[in-house]
C-alpha cells in the first residue's frame, strides 16, 4: 500500500518543544504542543489548503514576512510563535476585516454558541471596531435549495462551502459569483443547490451564512446534547452525532471516522431525522381486526402473533432487511428456524441465493478490501453498482481517490454512471449480464475463453473489454479494489472470484473486493444467519430454506402460511412486486415490523409491531469491509415502541425455544441488549470474544482480530464459471433496465424536508430511441413487457446506451419491480395504445 | 544616451511581419541561440543581469535558472497582461514588433527547456492579439515554431491566450489560474511555478519586455549587455510616462538616468505654469515620491532606497492643479474593483479604505479618520496572500503621509461647503462592540 | 424590476438571489436537450483543442458565445457547458470575474472609457460623461467607464469595440456616437494603430505625429 511512512519531528513552538508527525500542517502540528492556531478557510478534508483567510498567520524565525500555518508543513528544529505583537496585530487585523462586513447579529444567529467566528473574535479580536461605514446588505435569509438557507451578510468568504461543491462532491453548482468585496455565494442562473451531498457545507460554515431550514431556530446549543451513533439507512454506515432536544432528533452531523465516512455525510443520512418523528410513524402495536389493524397492547399483540406463528410451524418464511441489527437478524433466525421450525429465512430480498462455498470465498479475509483501501488503491474498479446510489458516502471517497491520490478508475455498469468522468476508463454491457461480462473479463486477463464471443453475449464492447483487463492486470503496478454490487447476481460471482484470483487481490495489502450490499446491514444480516443456505457465522445447515424469491412464490401458491417482514417491505425491496402482493394476500399470516404502514400491510398484516428508527436502537451492524459499529440510543422510544431485539426475545419465548447450546446464563432468549449481543457473538465464531466495550465508538474490523482464524474458509479457485445465459435479445423493443435512487426510500418520503427528493417512476431513455418512439424529455410513457405495465416520466439522456431504457426501482408502488426482470419492454407515450 | 535595442526600428513600416522583421535582423539571434548548447545561452541570460521588466525585477536567467530537469512538460509562459495603471510599454512592443517577442520566446524556451508556451494577454487588447496571432503563424510557417525548430533538437509550441478583462491576472498565478480556466485567484505560493505552474508543471512566466530583450542579449552577448545600465540594473527599458506631462508615451533609456531627464528631458514635464506635485515611479502600486526626489537616478536599487519601486517602469506625473484626495479615491477605487476576494485584508482592506476615503472626499471624515486609514493601510501590508493588497495600501498609505496637511485642509475645505462646521471629534471607543 | 443599490448608488450584486425552488439542480446540460449552434461549437471544441487541459478554453470559449449571443446569457453559458463538459456553475463563476464578460444583456456598440489615473488626470471622467450623455438610452450601445486599458499615452482616450482611440476632446463623444451610428470607422485620426512611438529617437516625425500608411 503506498499510504506514506510518517516520520517524527520535533520543533519549537511559543518556547515549547513539540513533536508531530513530518510533513503536517504547522495548525495541526501546534495542537500536539496544545497551541491553538486560530483558522477560517483552512480544512483539510477540502484539500490543499488555500491560505485564504489569513488567521493563521504566525512568525517563523528565518522567514521575514508572517507565514500561514495552514500551509506550511512542520519542520524539523523549526521556531514558531503564535504570541508575538506582530503575530497579534495581525490577527486582530484579519479579524477587524472579517467583521467589516459581518452584520454581528449573533443574538438572532443560529450559529451563535457553535460559532467560529464567534470564538475567534473573542479569543483573538480587539473587543472593538473601528468601522462606522455602512456593511454591505442582503435580503435575507435566502434559500439556497429547500434544505439549506444563506445569510450571505454573515458570509465571510472563506470558500469552504464552494470548496466542497468544486473539489470534494465534485457537482460544481456552487460557486462565487463577482470578485472582490463584491464576491458571494451563489448558484447558475437561480437554480438551487441541490446535490446528494449539499448537506455538508452547513457543517463546514465556520458562521451562521449556511443553516439546516429544518434545523432553523430549533435549538440553542445549550438546549441540546449530543448523541453518537451509526446511520443504518444505507449499507455506509457513517458515524453520526444526532444533535436531541427533549427526546426529539433535531440535527444530523458527521461523525468524522477516517475508515468510514471521512466525515461527510449525505443529505439523506443528513436531513432523514425528520421520518422518526413523523407523524405517521407506527408507535404501538397493530392487530388485525377483521378489515381493519386497531392499536393493541403489547401482550395482545404479541400473544397473537405468537399464536399465529405457532400454528403456522413449519411453514414460516422469514425477510429481514433494511435497519435490521445482526442482533435481531441472529434472534429472527433462531425463532423461525429453532422455533417454529422452518429454514425460510433470507435477507436479500430482491437477489438470489449464493452458494455458501462462494460466500465464504468471497468474505474470506484475506480477500476483503477496506473503505481506505479505495482511496490508496492503484486501480479502483466499480462494478455493477452506482455509488452515489447504493452507498453514497463510497462515491466520495472514490473521487478523492482520483483527485488527490491518482487513483485510476474504471467502471463497469449497465447503466451510465456519474462517475464515468471521473473514470479512465468505462464500458457499458447489458443489464443483467454481469456473468457474460464478467466471463470476458476473465478471459481478457488470460483464461480461456473466447473475449469475443463472451461480449458478444454481455453486449459489451471487446475492445473495451481488453482494455480494462490491461487497465487492471498491468503487472506489478499495484493494488487494485473492486467495488462490486450485490446485485451483480450470483451467477457472475465465480467469474469475479476467479478474476480477483488472476489480479492476485487476495495477495495484496491493500487490494481486494469491497461489497456493496443490496441493505444496508446486508453483510451483517448474513454472517447472523440470516440467509436460507447459511447459519450464523456462514456455517452450514443441515438443509437449505426457500430464498426471498422463492418464499414469495410459495406464498403466493399457499405453500407458506406466514410470513415475517423485520424491516423490509417486499413491494419496494423485492424483485417482483405483483408477486408479493399476491404472496402477502395469499399468506394466512403476516407479521410485520415496520415504522410506517404501506397499503399492503394494512390491507393483510395479522400484526405489525411499531420498528424503532436507529436512533432509538442499541445493537451491532456490520459494515461491508467487515466492521463491526455499535448503535447506541440517542433518544428514548416513542409511543410504545419496545426494542425490537426485546419482541423477538418475547416472541421466541412464547413459542419455546430450545435453550441455545453454550449459553452459560442459562437463558433462553436475551433480557438485555448486550445479553443478545453476546448471543450472537456467542455464535459467529469469527465475531468471537468481541464486546461492545471493544467496538466501541470507532468500531472495529473483524479481520483485524485473531479470532478471524476462526472463519471458515472456502474452495480455492478457480471456479467453475458455467456458461452465462444470453441477455434477452429485444427484438425491436427495448431492454429494461432498473437503478434505485438514493432518494427511493420511505425516510426520505417521510421527512418533510426531503420529501421534494423523493422519487416517482422515470425512465432513462437514449436519444435514438426517444426519437424513433417520437418521445419527448418529460413525456409521461408506459413502459410494459408480459401484460404488466407502468406510467413513468421519460427523462432523455444523452449518454444512455441505445435499445436499453432505465427505470426506477425500489419505489412503494409502480416501479421497475412491478414489470418481470429480464423481459424487454415497449415504450409507447401514455395515452397512445398500450402494447406489450 | 546610448543606442536603443527594443526601439531601434520600431517605427519601421511593415516591422510586425516577418519579412520586415527579418530585414532588419530578425531571427539571427535564434538561428544564433539555437547553434549554442542550452546551458551557453542560459549563461547568456544569467551574465547579462536582465531583471524582470513586469514589477518584482527578479533575475531573468536565475528565474529560467529554477525549473527542474527532466523530461516532463515544461511550460514557458509570457505575461502579456500589462494592466498597471500607468504601464503600456509591452502593448507598444506587441503592436509594433510581435517577431521580437516571439524569436525572444524561443530563446527563453530553450534556455529553460521548456516545449510548451503561451502568451496571456490582456483581453482589452484585441488588436494587438489579432497582430500577434498573425505572427504568431508566420513564425509557425517559417519552422521558428513547432518540432525541431530549424534543425535543432528544441520543439515549442505557442498559443496566444485572450484574458478578458482581470488587473489580477497580471500577478504570475493568478494568470496560470485564469489560463486554466479558472476564475484568476492568486495562489499560495510555494510552491512556486518553477515547480508546480501551469498544469502542475514547472513553468517559467516572464513579462514581454523582458523576452522581448532576450534577442538583444543573445546578439550582444550576456556579459556585453550587463555593460548598459547600472551594475545591479542592466540593460535598457522601457519607461511609460503619463499623466500631467506634454510628451506622455514610451520611451526606451538606459537605467540610471536621473529621473528628471525622463520626466522632462524625454516626456517634457508638465504644461507651462504647471509644477510636478508628486510622481509615481513605477505605476500606480508604487508609493509615491515628491519633487525633491526628482533627481535620484532611475533604477531598481535607487527607488527602492527612496521607499518607493521602479515596479514596470511606469511613471505618471501628477501635478500641482490635481488633488491628492481625488487621486488616492481612484487609485483605491481601482484596487478594490480588481482585488480578487481570496484573501481577507486584501478584500475587505481595500474596500473598507475606498469608504473612508470616500467619507474624507465628502468631508464627512475627521483628521482622527487619516490615522484609521494609515492603521489600515498598516494591517493590509504584509498580511496578505499576493501582492495586490500592498499595491493598494503602499502609494495611499504613502500620500496620506506625505500630503497629510492636504488630506486635513481637504476635509475643512468640504465641511465648509457643506456647512457642517468644525469637526467633532467622535469618542473613539464608542465604536461597535463585538460580540453577543 | 428594481435593482438594490447602495447610497452611494452602486448596484448590490446577489442582492436579493434567492434561488427559484421548482428549477432542477444545474449539473452538465445533456447534449440530447441542449442545442448548440454548430458555428459555435466548432469554435469552442477547436479552443479546447488547443490546450493540454480543455478547461483552458473557458475563457475563448465564453469570448466566442458573448459574441454569438452579445451576452453571457445562461443560455449561452448553457451551451458552452454542454459542449465543454462542465457546469453551467463553474462557467458562471468565470463570467463573474472577468469585467469584459457581460451578465446582463448590453447594447452592441461597446465603448469602453478608460477612467484610471493617468486618464483621470486629463479629464477621462468627464469624457466618460459625455460618453454616456452622447449615447443617451440608445439600447445598441454599452458604454462604460474601465479600469485602465494600457494606452495613458493617448489619454484620455477609449476602446470602441476593441479600437483604441485618443487623446480624445469632449467633442469626441458625439462623433463616436454618430459614427458608430453609421457604422464608419471610428475617429480614423485618433486611432492607436496609426500612432508612432513618443521616444524622439525611435521615431523620425515623434512626438505624437500620424504615420500616413496603416500598418495594423
Amino acid at each position: 500500500m503506498p499510504r506514506p511512512e510518517v516520520r517524527i519531528v520535533t520543533f519549537s513552538i511559543d518556547g515549547r518543544e513539540v513533536q508531530a508527525p513530518e510533513g503536517v500542517m504547522l495548525v495541526d502540528g501546534a495542537k500536539h504542543g496544545d497551541v491553538e492556531i486560530p483558522v477560517f478557510c483552512y480544512e483539510p478534508k477540502l484539500g490543499q489548503p488555500v491560505g485564504a483567510c489569513r488567521m493563521c498567520l504566525v512568525e517563523i524565525e528565518g522567514i521575514p514576512k508572517l507565514q500561514t500555518a495552514c500551509s506550511t508543513p512542520v519542520k524539523d528544529g523549526m521556531v514558531v510563535h503564535t504570541q508575538t505583537t506582530r503575530v497579534r496585530e495581525a490577527q486582530n487585523s484579519v479579524v477587524e476585516f472579517l467583521l467589516v462586513n459581518h452584520p454581528l447579529d449573533c443574538p438572532v444567529c443560529d450559529k451563535g454558541g457553535e460559532c467560529p467566528l464567534q470564538d475567534i473574535t473573542f479569543g483573538w479580536g480587539r473587543g472593538i471596531s473601528r468601522m462606522v461605514e455602512p456593511k454591505r446588505h442582503f435580503k435575507k435569509p435566502l434559500e439556497l435549495s429547500p434544505l439549506i438557507a444563506i445569510d450571505r451578510e454573515r458570509c465571510i468568504l472563506c470558500y469552504r462551502c464552494v470548496r466542497f461543491s468544486q473539489e470534494v462532491s465534485e457537482d460544481y453548482q456552487l460557486i462565487l459569483h463577482e470578485r472582490g468585496a463584491q464576491s458571494y455565494v451563489g448558484t447558475f442562473d437561480s437554480h438551487p443547490y441541490v446535490a446528494p451531498f449539499s448537506g455538508n457545507i452547513i457543517e463546514l460554515c465556520p458562521v451562521g451564512a449556511l443553516t439546516s431550514r429544518p434545523y432553523r431556530f430549533r435549538a440553542r446549543p445549550w438546549d441540546i446534547e449530543g448523541a453518537g451513533t451509526v446511520c443504518t439507512l444505507c449499507p455506509s454506515q457513517c458515524n453520526v452525532e444526532l444533535t436531541v432536544r427533549d427526546e426529539r432528533v433535531l440535527r444530523v452531523l458527521g461523525r468524522d471516522h477516517a475508515d468510514v465516512d471521512d466525515g461527510w455525510l449525505c443529505d439523506k443520512g443528513r436531513f432523514a431525522y425528520q421520518a422518526i418523528h413523523s407523524e405517521e410513524r407506527i408507535v404501538e402495536p397493530l392487530v388485525r381486526d377483521g378489515d381493519q389493524l386497531r392499536p393493541a397492547s403489547w401482550e395482545r399483540a404479541l400473544s397473537a402473533a405468537a399464536s399465529a406463528l405457532g400454528k403456522a410451524r413449519g411453514s414460516v418464511g422469514a425477510l429481514a432487511g433494511g435497519t435490521t441489527t445482526n442482533e435481531e437478524a441472529f434472534l429472527l433466525q433462531r425463532l423461525v428456524r429453532e422455533g417454529l421450525g422452518s429454514a425460510d429465512v433470507d435477507s436479500r430480498i430482491d437477489g438470489s441465493p449464493m452458494p455458501l462455498e462462494l460466500q465464504r470465498a468471497l468474505a474470506a479475509p484475506a480477500l476483503g478490501a477496506t473503505v481506505p483501501d479505495i482511496e490508496f488503491a492503484h486501480t479502483v474498479l466499480v462494478l455493477g453498482t452506482e455509488p452515489v446510489d447504493d452507498a453514497p458516502i463510497l462515491d466520495l471517497r472514490i473521487r478523492k481517490g482520483v483527485r488527490r491520490r491518482g487513483v485510476q478508475l474504471a467502471v463497469a455498469t449497465p447503466r451510465p454512471s456519474s462517475l464515468d468522468r471521473n473514470a479512465k476508463l468505462w464500458l457499458r454491457y447489458a443489464p443483467g449480464a454481469e456473468h457474460a461480462f464478467l466471463a470476458a473479463l476473465e478471459a481478457a486477463l488470460g483464461a480461456s475463453g473466447d473475449v469475443d464471443r463472451l461480449c458478444a453475449v454481455a453486449d459489451a464492447d471487446p475492445k473495451a473489454v481488453r482494455a480494462l483487463a490491461d487497465l487492471l492486470g498491468e503487472d506489478g503496478r499495484g493494488d487494485v479494489v473492486i467495488l462490486w454490487g450485490e446485485r451483480v447476481g450470483a451467477a457472475a460471482l465465480p467469474a469475479l472470484l476467479n478474476v480477483a484470483g488472476r489480479l492476485g487481490l487476495a495477495e495484496r495489502e491493500g487490494a481486494g473486493l469491497l461489497e456493496v450490499p443490496a441493505s444496508a446491514n446486508g453483510r451483517g444480516l448474513r454472517e447472523a444467519g440470516m440467509q436460507p443456505n447459511a447459519g450464523p457465522g456462514l456455517s452450514e445447515v443441515a438443509a437449505a430454506g426457500r430464498s426471498a424469491q422463492q418464499i414469495a412464490a410459495a406464498a403466493a401458491d399457499g405453500e407458506l402460511a406466514a410470513l415475517y417482514l423485520l424491516h423490509t417491505d417486499p413491494i419496494r425491496d423485492g424483485a417482483d412486486a405483483p408477486l408479493w402482493r399476491r404472496a402477502l394476500a395469499r399468506a394466512s399470516t403476516v407479521i410485520a415490523h415496520s415504522a410506517f404502514l404501506t397499503d399492503e400491510l394494512r390491507e393483510h398484516a395479522t400484526v405489525v409491531f411499531p420498528a424503532e428508527s436507529y436512533a432509538e436502537k442499541e445493537g451491532t451492524v456490520t459494515h461491508p469491509d467487515g466492521r463491526l459499529q455499535r448503535l447506541r440510543p440517542g433518544i428514548g422510544h416513542p409511543g410504545s415502541v419496545r426494542a425490537e431485539w426485546s419482541v423477538l426475545a418475547e416472541l421466541e419465548r412464547a413459542v419455546s425455544v430450545r435453550v441455545p447450546q453454550g449459553d452459560t446464563n442459562g437463558h433462553s432468549s436475551p433480557l438485555t441488549g448486550p445479553m443478545a449481543t453476546r448471543q450472537l457473538v456467542e455464535a459467529v465464531p469469527f465475531y468471537a470474544g468481541l464486546t461492545l466495550e471493544e467496538i466501541g465508538g470507532r468500531g472495529v474490523r473483524w479481520q483485524e482480530r485473531a479470532a478471524a482464524e476462526a472463519f471458515p474458509a472456502g474452495p480455492a479457485g478457480p471456479f467453475d464459471v458455467g456458461e452465462p445465459t444470453p441477455v434477452a435479445s429485444p427484438h425491436g423493443a427495448l431492454r429494461l433496465g432498473t437503478f434505485r435512487s438514493i432518494w427511493a426510500a420511505p425516510e426520505v418520503e417521510h421527512a418533510p424536508a426531503l420529501k421534494f427528493l423523493a422519487r416517482s417512476a422515470t425512465l432513462e431513455v437514449s436519444p435514438a430511441d426517444a426519437e424513433r418512439l417520437g418521445i419527448e424529455n418529460g413525456d409521461r410513457v408506459r413502459v410494459g413487457n408480459d401484460d404488466r405495465s407502468v406510467e413513468a416520466r421519460a427523462a432523455i439522456r444523452g449518454n444512455a446506451p441505445a435499445g436499453t431504457v432505465f427505470l426506477d426501482a425500489g419505489l412503494p408502488a409502480g416501479g421497475a419491480s412491478e414489470l418481470v426482470d429480464g423481459t424487454p419492454v415497449s415504450v409507447d407515450r401514455a395515452g397512445v395504445e398500450v402494447t406489450a | 544616451m546610448s543606442e536603443l535595442l527594443l526601439f531601434k526600428d520600431i517605427d519601421e513600416p511593415g516591422l510586425a511581419s516577418r519579412e520586415v522583421y527579418e530585414r532588419r535582423g530578425g531571427y539571427e539571434s535564434l538561428k544564433r541561440a539555437l547553434r549554442m548548447p542550452r546551458e551557453e545561452v542560459l549563461q547568456n541570460l544569467l551574465d547579462s543581469g536582465l531583471r524582470g521588466r513586469g514589477g518584482a525585477g527578479f533575475a531573468m536567467g536565475k528565474k529560467a535558472s529554477f525549473l527542474p530537469k527532466g523530461t516532463m512538460d515544461k511550460y514557458l509562459v509570457c505575461n502579456a497582461d500589462e494592466s498597471e495603471p500607468g504601464t503600456f510599454k509591452d502593448r507598444e512592443l506587441m503592436q509594433k514588433s510581435p517577431h521580437m517577442l516571439v524569436e525572444g520566446m524561443i530563446i527563453a524556451a530553450y534556455a529553460a527547456d521548456a516545449n510548451r508556451s503561451f502568451i496571456y494577454i490582456r483581453g482589452e487588447y484585441q488588436q494587438q492579439a489579432e497582430i500577434l496571432e498573425r505572427a504568431i503563424e508566420e513564425a509557425r510557417s517559417a519552422g521558428y515554431l513547432g518540432e525541431r525548430i530549424l534543425g535543432s533538437d528544441h520543439s515549442l509550441s505557442l498559443v496566444l491566450h485572450r484574458g478578458a478583462g482581470a488587473y489580477i491576472c497580471g500577478e504570475e498565478t493568478g494568470l496560470l489560474d485564469s489560463l486554466e480556466g479558472k476564475r484568476g485567484n492568486p495562489r499560495l505560493k510555494p510552491p512556486f511555478p518553477a515547480n508546480q505552474g501551469l498544469y502542475q508543471g514547472p513553468t517559467l512566466i516572464n513579462n514581454v519586455e523582458t523576452l522581448a530583450t532576450v534577442p538583444h542579449i543573445i546578439r550582444l552577448g550576456g556579459q556585453e549587455y550587463a555593460k548598459l545600465g547600472t551594475e545591479t540594473s542592466t540593460g535598457t527599458k522601457l519607461v511609460s510616462v503619463s499623466g500631467n506631462v506634454q510628451r506622455p508615451g514610451n520611451y526606451e533609456i538606459e537605467l540610471g538616468i536621473p529621473a528628471r531627464e525622463i520626466i522632462f528631458g524625454l516626456a517634457g514635464g508638465p504644461e507651462r505654469g504647471r509644477d510636478v506635485k508628486f510622481w509615481f515611479p513605477g505605476g500606480s502600486s508604487s508609493p509615491v515620491l515628491t519633487p525633491a526626489e526628482l533627481d535620484l537616478p532611475y533604477d531598481f536599487d535607487s527607488m527602492a532606497k527612496a521607499g518607493s519601486m521602479l515596479g514596470s517602469g511606469a511613471i505618471i506625473v501628477v501635478d500641482d492643479s490635481q488633488s491628492v484626495v481625488d487621486v488616492a479615491l481612484t487609485l483605491a477605487k481601482f484596487y478594490r474593483h480588481e482585488s480578487c476576494g481570496k484573501c481577507t485584508p486584501c478584500r475587505e482592506g481595500t474596500n473598507w479604505t475606498v469608504k473612508m476615503l470616500q467619507r474624507v472626499e465628502s468631508g464627512e471624515a475627521t483628521p482622527m479618520d487619516l490615522d484609521i486609514i494609515a492603521s489600515v493601510q498598516e494591517q493590509i501590508m504584509g498580511n496578505c496572500l499576493c501582492v495586490l493588497g500592498d499595491a493598494m495600501a503602499m502609494p495611499v498609505a504613502s500620500m496620506v503621509s506625505k500630503f497629510r496637511d492636504e488630506f486635513e485642509a481637504h476635509i475643512e475645505t468640504r465641511r465648509a461647503q457643506l456647512g457642517l462646521g468644525e469637526p467633532t471629534e467622535p469618542t473613539p471607543l464608542e465604536a461597535v462592540g463585538v460580540g453577543s | 424590476m428594481s435593482v438594490a443599490r447602495y447610497d452611494h448608488g452602486s448596484r448590490i450584486p446577489g442582492w436579493d438571489d434567492a434561488v427559484d425552488l421548482s428549477k432542477d439542480p444545474a449539473s452538465i446540460p445533456d447534449p440530447a436537450l441542449t442545442p448548440v449552434p454548430a458555428e459555435l461549437r466548432q469554435q469552442i471544441e477547436a479552443a479546447m483543442a488547443r490546450y493540454p487541459d480543455f478547461r483552458s478554453a473557458a475563457i475563448p470559449a465564453l469570448h466566442a458565445a458573448q459574441e454569438l449571443h452579445g451576452w453571457c446569457s445562461p443560455e449561452a453559458i448553457e451551451q458552452v457547458a454542454c459542449v465543454m463538459r462542465l457546469t453551467p456553475a463553474y462557467l458562471t463563476a468565470v463570467v463573474g470575474f472577468y469585467d469584459m464578460f457581460e451578465s446582463k444583456p448590453v447594447g452592441r456598440n461597446t465603448v469602453y472609457v478608460c477612467t484610471n489615473i493617468s486618464c483621470s488626470l486629463r479629464g477621462a471622467r468627464e469624457l466618460h460623461a459625455a460618453v454616456q450623455q452622447a449615447a443617451g438610452d440608445d439600447p445598441d450601445f454599452n458604454v462604460r467607464a474601465f479600469e485602465c486599458l494600457g494606452a495613458c499615452d493617448i489619454a484620455p482616450m477609449a476602446s470602441v469595440n476593441g479600437a483604441y482611440v485618443g487623446p480624445l476632446e469632449l467633442s469626441d463623444a458625439e462623433r463616436i456616437v454618430e459614427q458608430l451610428r453609421a457604422g464608419e470607422d471610428v475617429l480614423p485620426e485618433k486611432q492607436l494603430l496609426r500612432r508612432k512611438v513618443a521616444d524622439p529617437r525611435a521615431s523620425t516625425d515623434a512626438p505624437a505625429l500620424f504615420d500616413d500608411e496603416d500598418r495594423a
